[in-house]
């Protein structure tokens, strides 16, 4: 796939965004898929690739990156995240900044705004947009960095280096807390408070997010059991991967003074797509046989939250144990049985249906163009499995 | 709120107020402190200040208590003898009663600011808001707003949207204290185990830009775009600075510019910005917004610089911290910089962040032998009477006058 990919774009610049890109779903309905960004990628005009070069060239990152050499062959998650720059793809690098302009693109020309004038636009898009973009992706990236922080009182001698792990962190935090503070500046230079505001909440969700992203299925178990179902991993999955993306493309209107409604319908679309997305990204250990790779599924992803809620408590609290080795580890493909002989994968693949309907439907007014089309085939391409 | 440190302050004040003139650090007691040129030639163009002493950077040498008698006062007596005359009241320009009022209800409204609705991020965001802090950045906003706006000719309370930043300028402090324990690996902050020590990195990392978030919303939500663009430079100044902290410099002139642009953006940016965005809401004058940026700069530095030579002189905890804590996480301060020139032996120690075994004994040994200390803290003095200069231009008044004092105890501050 990444060769039909690559032949349709031309040079070698592009041949890294093409990849992460494609696999934004780690493989999954690929070819659709490749085709729906690679056309989306034309229409918004630039490369997408903003992780802005001036943030990755700067004095700062450089000086990461030479102390992250001192870490290869450490078990530190910073240097998987900063391999994820150049050409992982499991990051979903760009993908909201190429949701943003798509959408900024879709909504149109300013109506209110008397200081936008229509030549500023570039392929359809307002500097102002591309700057927001580019936001939305050094936010995101900030906390993939901030994310592979590791305990260190959790550290066994056996695990590695200690040492490795304090300078990955100390390089982790800086590293992130730089691309923070470069959204924080590039955010105030737009010179719309309430877009500073719109998009400080959106840290702020990401941050809770991400504080509880794996409680209420390790740490709550113990203590009060049964508490886990669908509704409050929506609402988890939400601030953990929809409210940046959300609240972005509800800015991208804002920017531009976009009415109330439109802001609203952009909230609705990213929102939507995020879940639908998370959700796609969950099925797919369970809708796809990888040969040759073990298999291995968060407890938390939606098919087991699903089933967990069908089979009540007790049940699944046997079922955990039947798939505990003597190790204490556990039999991933003894679980993915229990879990696909009740209704929790087709469950999570109405849910990935309703969300991916519910983002084409929040863009059905505005008027038709092929940015617009673009976004339906992205809302579309997620309920492919 | 924190009531043994304003306590002692207090009594500091009325101290200040009744002598009217500077009690001089005690490791100025009648030492002669040998201050070559060279060591003003570290300073970059614009740190170089138009006081008295700049005019005497031409000597080689001269003996500390030749010019004592022009330090005993710090301010400029021609500006501010007037108005000295009517408040009389030591207790009016005592800086901690002053700015009481405006912070009486600082922490709840932080905590207000701070809204999770689960219980043990909320916990984590509030812990250091206990009110065991000193404020003092807050302290110095409500002060500099109300002295602004006097000088405005705008009577009456505070600005809500200065009242806001006196706020977050607690919080952008305490979001990157948080970053910075789990940087150095610290396990005491304020007498408290430090997050990171009890809940973990993960977490810690995770509150601190929590607390940023929500500080960036209160920021946004006072609606000057103006004012967000200045204190976003904070934040970003903030994490350079951090950067700066690290690398060493080869060359000496270049590394005691590096660490007084260190120290800028690591401490003095977020005082100079938070002074300069009260400004910018009150008065239109660029001149008056650079006039409350460059008391905050100083300040700022000059606060700084203090801490840093308290890191040698403080007893154990005073600080909340170890001794010598900055040598131990290899950091080479004031003291150390102008102690290398006597003790060239410090270079190599310096280049090597103090890693080698007893390069900490042996460098906290050269800069007791050194004058490091004491020009560490004459250096902090010259910004403090650059603060007090910018600061005296501007129309009298109590909170004008509680500023300068303010400055004067933050140097003879013992924690």
């Amino acid at each position: 796939m990444f060769t039909a990919t690559c032949s349709r774009l031309s040079g070698p610049g592009v041949r890294s965004r093409g990849r992460l890109a494609v696999s934004l779903f780690l493989g999954s309905g690929s070819s659709s898929w490749s085709k729906v960004v690679s056309d989306a990628e034309k229409i918004v005009g630039y490369p997408t690739s903003f992780m802005s070069l001036r943030c990755l060239l700067s004095d700062e990152l450089s000086n990461v990156a030479m102390y992250v050499r001192k870490l290869v062959g450490s078990p530190h998650p910073l240097l998987s995240t900063a391999r994820g720059f150049v050409y992982d793809s499991k990051n979903n690098l760009q993908m909201r900044g190429l949701i943003v302009l798509l959408l900024s693109k879709a909504a149109g020309p300013s109506q209110a705004a008397s200081d936008l004038l229509p030549q500023d636009m570039v392929s359809g898009i307002y500097p102002s947009q591309r700057s927001l973009a580019e936001i939305t992706e050094l936010i995101h990236t900030a906390f993939l960095v901030h994310r592979g922080i590791v305990d260190l009182k959790q550290w066994t001698v056996s695990d590695g280096p200690l040492k490795d792990m304090q300078l990955g962190n100390k390089m982790a935090i800086l590293s992130g807390d730089f691309l923070l503070a470069n959204a924080c500046t590039s955010l105030a230079q737009l010179n719309n408070t309430k877009v500073v505001e719109i998009i400080s909440s959106a840290i702020g969700d990401l941050v809770q997010g991400i504080y509880y992203e794996n409680y209420s299925y390790t740490e709550q178990e113990n203590v009060h059991a049964g508490a886990v179902d669908i509704a409050s991993w929506e609402e988890q999955t939400f601030l953990s991967h929809g409210a940046l993306l959300a609240k972005s493309c509800q800015a991208a209107m804002e920017l531009v003074k976009h009415n109330k409604e439109s802001q609203r319908l952009a909230y609705k679309y990213g929102k939507h797509l995020s879940l639908g997305h998370k959700l796609n990204s969950d099925l797919q250990p369970f809708v796809k046989t990888k040969v040759g790779e073990p298999l291995s599924f968060s407890l938390s992803a939606a098919p087991v939250v699903f089933h967990r809620q069908i089979v009540g408590q007790e049940r699944w609290r046997q079922e955990l144990q039947q798939a505990t080795t003597l190790r204490n580890q556990m039999d991933y493909p003894v679980l993915l049985a229990a879990v696909k002989s009740e209704k929790g994968v087709s469950s999570a693949m109405d849910l990935c249906c309703y969300h991916s309907n519910k983002a084409l439907e929040a863009i059905r007014t505005f008027p038709s163009s092929e940015a617009r089309s673009a976004l339906e085939n992205i809302a579309s391409a997620i309920t492919k499995f | 709120m924190a009531a043994p440190w304003w306590g002692q302050c207090r009594r500091l004040t009325n101290t200040i107020a009744c002598t009217r003139y500077l009690e001089l650090p005690r490791c100025f007691s009648g030492r002669a402190v040998c201050l070559s040129a060279p060591s003003w030639n570290f300073l970059p163009r614009e740190e170089r200040l138009p006081s008295t002493i700049q005019s005497q950077s031409g000597l080689v040498n001269f003996k500390f208590s030749l010019i004592r008698h022009k330090l005993r006062t710090l301010r400029p007596t021609h500006q501010t003898c007037c108005c000295r005359g009517t408040h009389s009241d030591a207790k009016l320009k005592d800086p901690f009663t002053l700015a009481q009022r405006d912070l009486t209800s600082l922490y709840d409204d932080i905590k207000k600011e701070l809204f999770v609705s689960k219980d043990e991020l909320k916990y984590l965001c509030d812990y250091y808001f206990d009110g065991k802090g000193k404020a003092i950045r807050p302290m110095i906003v409500v002060l500099m707003a109300r002295a602004l706006n006097i000088h405005s000719n705008r009577a009456g309370d505070l600005l809500p949207g200065q009242r806001v930043i006196a706020m977050i300028s607690e919080m952008i402090h305490t979001a990157s204290l948080v970053h910075d324990d789990v940087i150095d690996g610290s396990d005491k902050r304020r007498g408290k185990r430090t997050i990171n020590e009890v809940w973990g990195e993960k977490k810690a990392i995770l509150v601190g830009d929590f607390i940023l978030s929500a500080a960036t919303i209160a920021l946004a939500r006072i609606g000057n775009a103006t004012v967000v663009k200045v204190l976003s430079q904070v934040i970003e100044d903030l994490v350079r600075g951090e950067f700066m902290q690290l690398g060493s410099k080869e060359n000496e002139n270049e590394r005691f510019k590096h660490y007084l642009e260190k120290t800028f953006k690591k401490t003095a940016s977020l005082i100079a910005n938070s002074c300069k965005a009260v400004s910018i809401l009150v008065n239109s004058d660029p001149d008056v917004h650079e006039i409350a940026y460059q008391y905050g700069r100083n300040v700022g530095i000059a606060f700084q610089l203090v801490d840093d030579v308290l890191d040698f002189t403080s007893g154990v905890g005073k600080l909340g911290k170890p001794a010598a804590a900055d040598l131990k996480l290899g950091l080479a301060t004031g003291p150390v910089l102008f102690a290398c020139q006597q003790f060239p032996e410090l270079h190599a120690m310096i280049m090597r962040r103090f890693s080698s075994k007893g390069d900490v004994d042996q460098a906290w040994q050269y800069v007791l032998q050194s004058d490091g200390v004491q020009q560490t803290s004459f250096l902090a003095q010259r910004y403090c009477q650059e603060a007090i200069r910018q600061v005296s231009m501007l129309r009298p008044s109590p909170e004008r006058d509680a500023l300068i004092v303010l400055t004067e105890m933050l140097l003879i501050r013992d924690k």
